[in-house]
């Protein structure tokens, strides 16, 4: 019979083999892959889905790993100037890139246009129409516009300066109610507050109570522009330099125009 | 699923925010009700400002002063210690914001607590340490303890402060509040509900087992 303490001492070689097999492949994978350090890219929380599909395809690649942070652009540009450990910044307009910029944070000329969007006009699901033109917005079934705040919500700077273009500013601006972000005018729509609401097609693509009655043509509309550089201040300067040449590559934009950008 | 590990990082990191500020918290408070001192009421001021201020601004304050460039990182960095953008930001801002709370709440607490009984235990010998600990801690026990869910609570809702100085890094940094903000920021309206009812359970929960542990001592 054996002794209780050799089945002990077999069970104790089980646990070492156990222990052994992954160390060994985690000390081969740590010797034959240099794992390489991580980039941290602040983005515009618009391009949360978008921008995460690229970073994985990315990783896939096994170009290097990225850190995606989020949240709206002004903050972002905050964050940097303040000295927050970011590589890159991807911004929803380019005023805010201009903050960065003018504090001295951006790398001499790495400063780049990666994606562009449209303005749309939406209308509720159970209201739907199809407009001809901007200038259908003057019809007086039309009783209340959202746009984002032109104060201060980029997709509202862009709405106001595309009506005062077209010449309607003055015709619907009683009708206009402005919104603290470009999807809360969208809820606005989506809700039956407003009758109509002026957002990006990006938006307008994957709401589900309003649908896209308009979208402005390319050469008509203001130019919407996600600019991209690398920050001054960076410690990974190649890393940040060849993350950002992927996301301006043929497989980023694939990936973008999936999302509803170009 | 996503949802809870959202969850699970968001109750830790609150949980570990109230128990570094518990002490400090407990001990302001006491001598804010006890004891009369130079600059009094700058420190009543300052432990309230988080209240006051944009937590916004909060968090661009702890910024400034953690970045690598900042007086405060400048230092840890040379301890190979990174804070922004990490959870121990997300430690931070929530201790920060709950301060207030927790001092306000304790210090009602302590104001409550007869002094004669602490007079009484001077005058038979007991030193300051062990009144405070043997009868003016267990007195105000229940303000302490409400003070403290309170700043549970408040960490587990903290945003503006959070998404300054932590960032919103899936996987990382991404608490309830902040992945509610980015899902309706991103039209993920569905996501976002789910976690809002995680966030009103949790609360809830919190709230609920405080009250049932202020109940239950004798009055």
């Amino acid at each position: 019979m054996e002794p209780a303490w050799s089945v002990a001492l077999i069970s104790l070689r089980h646990v070492r083999t156990l222990v052994a097999i992954p160390l060994a492949l985690w000390i081969a994978a740590a010797q034959g892959l240099p794992a390489p350090k991580p980039i941290t890219v602040s983005a515009a929380v618009s391009l949360t889905d978008a921008l995460t599909a690229v970073a994985e395809a990315y990783g896939r690649e096994g170009l290097g790993s990225v850190r995606l942070n989020f949240g709206a652009s002004n903050v972002l540009a905050r964050q940097i100037v303040a000295g927050a450990p970011v590589d890159v910044f991807i911004s929803a307009d380019e005023a805010q890139m201009d903050v960065v910029a003018a504090a001295g944070m951006l790398k001499e000329g790495t400063r780049v246009a990666i994606v562009h969007n449209q303005l749309a006009i939406v209308v509720p699901t159970d209201r739907p129409r199809t407009f001809r033109g901007i200038s259908d917005l003057t019809n007086p079934a039309i009783k209340r516009i959202a746009i984002g705040d032109p104060a201060a919500v980029p997709a509202g700077v862009y709405a106001k300066q595309y009506l005062e273009k077209e010449g309607l500013w003055d015709a619907v601006s009683a009708r206009i109610v402005p919104a603290g972000s470009v999807r809360a005018a969208l809820t606005a729509v989506e809700s039956g507050a407003a009758d109509a609401a002026i957002v990006y097609r990006t938006d307008a693509r994957i709401a589900l109570r309003a649908t896209v009655a308009w979208v402005v043509p390319f050469d008509r509309g203001p130019r919407i522009v996600y600019p991209a550089a690398v920050v001054r201040t960076t410690a990974l300067p190649t890393e940040s330099a060849r993350f950002l040449d992927f996301v301006r590559g043929a497989a980023a934009a694939r990936i973008f125009e999936r999302f509803g950008f170009r | 699923m996503d949802a809870w590990r959202i969850a699970w990082f968001t109750v830790l990191c609150a949980t570990g925010a109230t128990l570094i500020v518990l002490p400090p918290a407990v001990v302001i408070a006491w001598l804010l009700a006890r004891r009369t001192f130079p600059g009094r009421a700058v420190v009543e001021t300052i432990v309230s400002l988080p209240l006051v201020m944009p937590p916004v601004a909060t968090g661009l304050i702890l910024l400034m002063l953690l970045s690598r460039r900042g007086p405060i990182g400048r230092v840890l960095e040379r301890f190979g210690i990174d804070v922004v953008f990490t959870w121990k930001a997300v430690v931070l801002a929530m201790a920060l914001m709950g301060l207030p709370l927790l001092v306000r709440t304790a210090l009602a607490g302590f104001e409550q607590v007869n002094v004669r009984y602490e007079r009484v235990a001077a005058t038979l010998g007991a030193s300051p340490a062990r009144i405070f600990l043997t009868i003016s801690l267990p007195l105000a026990w229940p303000s302490v303890l409400a003070g403290a869910v309170l700043a549970f609570a408040r960490g587990l809702g903290e945003f503006g402060a959070t998404i300054v100085v932590a960032g919103s890094i899936p996987g990382a940094t991404r608490t309830l509040a902040v992945a509610i903000y980015g899902y309706t920021e991103t039209g993920r309206d569905s996501d976002a509900l789910v976690l809002l009812l995680i966030s009103v359970a949790i609360a809830f929960a919190a709230l609920w087992s405080a009250h049932r542990l202020v109940e239950r001592r004798p009055a």
